[in-house]
């Protein structure tokens, strides 16, 4: 509620000025809900020979809150440093978005499920988010705050006897929300 | 409260890109709609300039009206599409679906006329961009729209007139009202609509608001009359000195808007309004003021020429005037504070002053066979409208054209037609029009009955 009225204002300020038939597109700076809190980083430990996968905690991102409005489309679009420390394997990031801390772990709340990349030794691989987010989870940017959580998930298949260790650090991450014309 | 509060922010926003009102009021007139708003009656020139009162009807004319009723279609459209106005919840503040850009569009341009082609919408997207602590909004193309002056509406008008001539000296009394609502975009807001900067720490955007209404009476003495000249070449002036009667008055002005916190998101919110409101009712102690009026208007022929000034010096007094203060920051919606709303009574019985706008027009009128040419130029104190139009006679039928240039320097275009039959006339008129939340053009279709 605190940031519902702010959405309407700018939404009400896009009818006024664009008068209307246009879209209301909302660029969420995401990353900048994250960056120096250390929940932009999800550390890995994975023993040879298994998959497992770790997360960040989940994050507070405040929204506009657009009401009734109709969310079209949310397109993510960021960039994540994989640094490996030791072993091999593979190393995939998903993307949980809910209405509340908790819910972030529920299976229904998995938005965007980046595919995985092979990482070895002490290097560092850069990987790109980007996809749309599924479709269920819309109505969740028309409210004034989500939560988000990342998770990445490592397998260090055999004959590995190393284990794979490492952080999935975010470096960039975008939510591109496209806005229906019902505003009011 | 909130939604009104959002809605006068957001009123001054939506229609400020449009709103340019006629200076002349709301045209009821299909017959002037037709010839893209010209007076070309010399009825409508009495009004502006005091010479018209002598000058003879054109020969080939045809006669005044009596009386001329608009047919309201418009209205009959309007309330098919809100039956239940009451309870529509675009027009009730409390609800959620509140739409004040709609509620003021609708009162600025009262829909007493035909939308026949509403005026096309843009349609490119808006973007906003949202961080932890930034806010930018990029509204494209339609920047463009978002008022970079001061817009609103205002019309100074002289409801009754009544009085007695004798040889060109007229003693009488004018009713006269005066009313003006205007907005402006604060520097803030304006920088970050129109020029997409990034909204500030503590920082207030907010909106100029500015009303007035005040009328009352004016007994007058006037005088018009021919000083050379015959009716075929004459040179016509007239003068008339007002004491203005002051029954009452309101005004006010302030800001309204929204104080954003630091870190920007954690207020987001914070709608805040203050107003200066000065009135003297109905009751108190009359205004008064004197001004004056003159014009002359040149008849050579077939050629009409005329200027006329009106409402020279009227300043009005008034004695009994109060002041209040009033003040309004709801923090409740960012869920910092409490909501404060007051309003204090300032100094009362006090004097103030306010001024009538002086009007000036300039008009051309050139009468051959069954075609009438005309042209003029008013002001009404908020910048110069210029007519151009005319009207050829065919029978029973009647052929009108014109085009404008308003204060906003667009040019609108007119054209209609009319019917008469002995004493009664049926004229409909076309006019283009940006009075609504765009760039381009809409047409309203008037019709109007004639009784002469």
């Amino acid at each position: 509620m605190k940031v519902k009225w702010l959405g309407v204002l700018l939404l009400s300020a896009a009818v006024a000025a664009a008068c209307g038939q246009g879209r209301a597109i909302f660029n969420v700076d995401v990353y900048s809900f994250l960056q120096g809190t250390g929940k932009d980083t999800v550390s890995y430990f994975v023993p040879a020979g298994v998959s497992a996968s770790a997360s960040s905690a989940p994050q507070k991102v405040n929204l506009p809150g657009v009401g009734s409005s109709l969310v079209d489309s949310v397109r993510a679009f960021g960039t994540a440093d994989l640094r490996n420390a030791t072993g091999a394997g593979t190393i995939g990031l998903q993307v949980y978005l809910a209405a509340d801390s908790a819910g972030t772990f529920n299976p229904s709340a998995l938005a965007l499920t980046v595919p995985t990349k092979n990482v070895s030794g002490t290097s560092t691989t850069a990987d790109t988010i980007r996809g749309d987010i599924s479709a269920a989870l819309n109505a969740l940017f028309t409210k004034s705050q989500l939560w988000i959580r990342f998770q990445a998930t490592a397998s260090n298949p055999p004959p590995s006897v190393t284990p794979l260790q490492g952080k999935a650090v975010l470096t960039s991450l975008l939510l591109t929300v496209i806005i229906e014309d019902k505003f009011f | 409260m909130r939604p009104s509060f959002v809605g006068a922010g957001l009123v001054a926003l939506g229609v400020g890109c449009a709103t340019a009102a006629d200076a002349q009021g709301v045209l009821t007139d299909a017959r002037r709609i037709g010839m893209g708003g010209l007076g070309l009656e010399q009825s409508s020139l009495r009004r502006f300039n005091a010479a018209y009162r002598a000058v003879p009807a054109r020969s080939g004319q045809r006669g005044q009206p009596k009386l001329t009723i608009p047919i309201p279609l418009g209205l009959v459209q309007f309330l098919h599409d809100h039956p239940h106005i009451s309870k529509d919840p675009a027009f009730n503040r409390d609800s959620a679906g509140f739409d004040p850009v709609l509620v003021l569009n609708t009162v600025l341009n009262l829909p007493l006329f035909l939308e026949v082609k509403k005026a096309p919408t843009p349609t490119n997207d808006v973007v906003f961009g949202i961080g932890k602590d930034s806010l930018r909004a990029n509204l494209g193309l339609t920047a463009t729209l978002v008022p970079q002056d001061q817009f609103g509406i205002s019309a100074s008008s002289r409801p009754l007139d009544p009085g007695i001539d004798i040889k060109g000296v007229r003693v009488g009394v004018m009713g006269w009202l005066h009313d003006e609502l205007q907005f402006q975009l604060g520097d803030k807001l304006l920088g970050f609509l129109a020029d997409s900067q990034q909204a500030a720490h503590n920082t207030t955007y907010d909106v100029l608001v500015h009303g007035m209404v005040q009328g009352g009476l004016a007994p007058t003495v006037s005088y018009a009359g021919r000083i050379a000249g015959d009716t075929a070449l004459g040179l016509y002036v007239g003068g008339a000195l007002h004491y203005y009667l002051g029954v009452g008055y309101f005004r006010t002005d302030g800001t309204a808007g929204d104080s954003i916190g630091n870190p920007i998101f954690a207020r987001p919110l914070n709608p805040v309004g203050q107003t200066v409101t000065r009135y003297s009712k109905a009751g108190n102690s009359l205004g008064h003021g004197v001004g004056g009026d003159v014009g002359f208007a040149l008849v050579t022929g077939p050629i009409e020429i005329g200027v006329g000034v009106n409402d020279i010096g009227a300043t009005i007094t008034w004695p009994d005037t109060r002041t209040d203060t009033a003040f309004y920051k709801d923090s409740t919606v960012a869920g910092a504070g409490p909501s404060v709303a007051y309003s204090r009574p300032g100094p009362n019985h006090v004097e103030t002053k306010t001024k009538l706008p002086v009007s000036y027009i300039a008009n051309l009128a050139y009468t051959v066979g069954k075609t009438t040419l005309g042209a003029d130029v008013l002001n009404t104190g908020r910048g110069s409208l210029v007519h151009v139009g005319g009207e050829q006679r065919v029978g029973v039928f009647v052929l009108r054209g014109g085009v404008a240039r308003d204060q906003r320097k667009r040019m609108e275009f007119g054209w209609g037609g009319g019917l008469r039959f002995g004493g009664l006339g049926l004229d409909l008129g076309f006019w283009t029009h940006t009075n609504s939340l765009s760039n381009q053009r809409g047409i309203t279709m008037a019709t109007s009955l004639s009784i002469y």
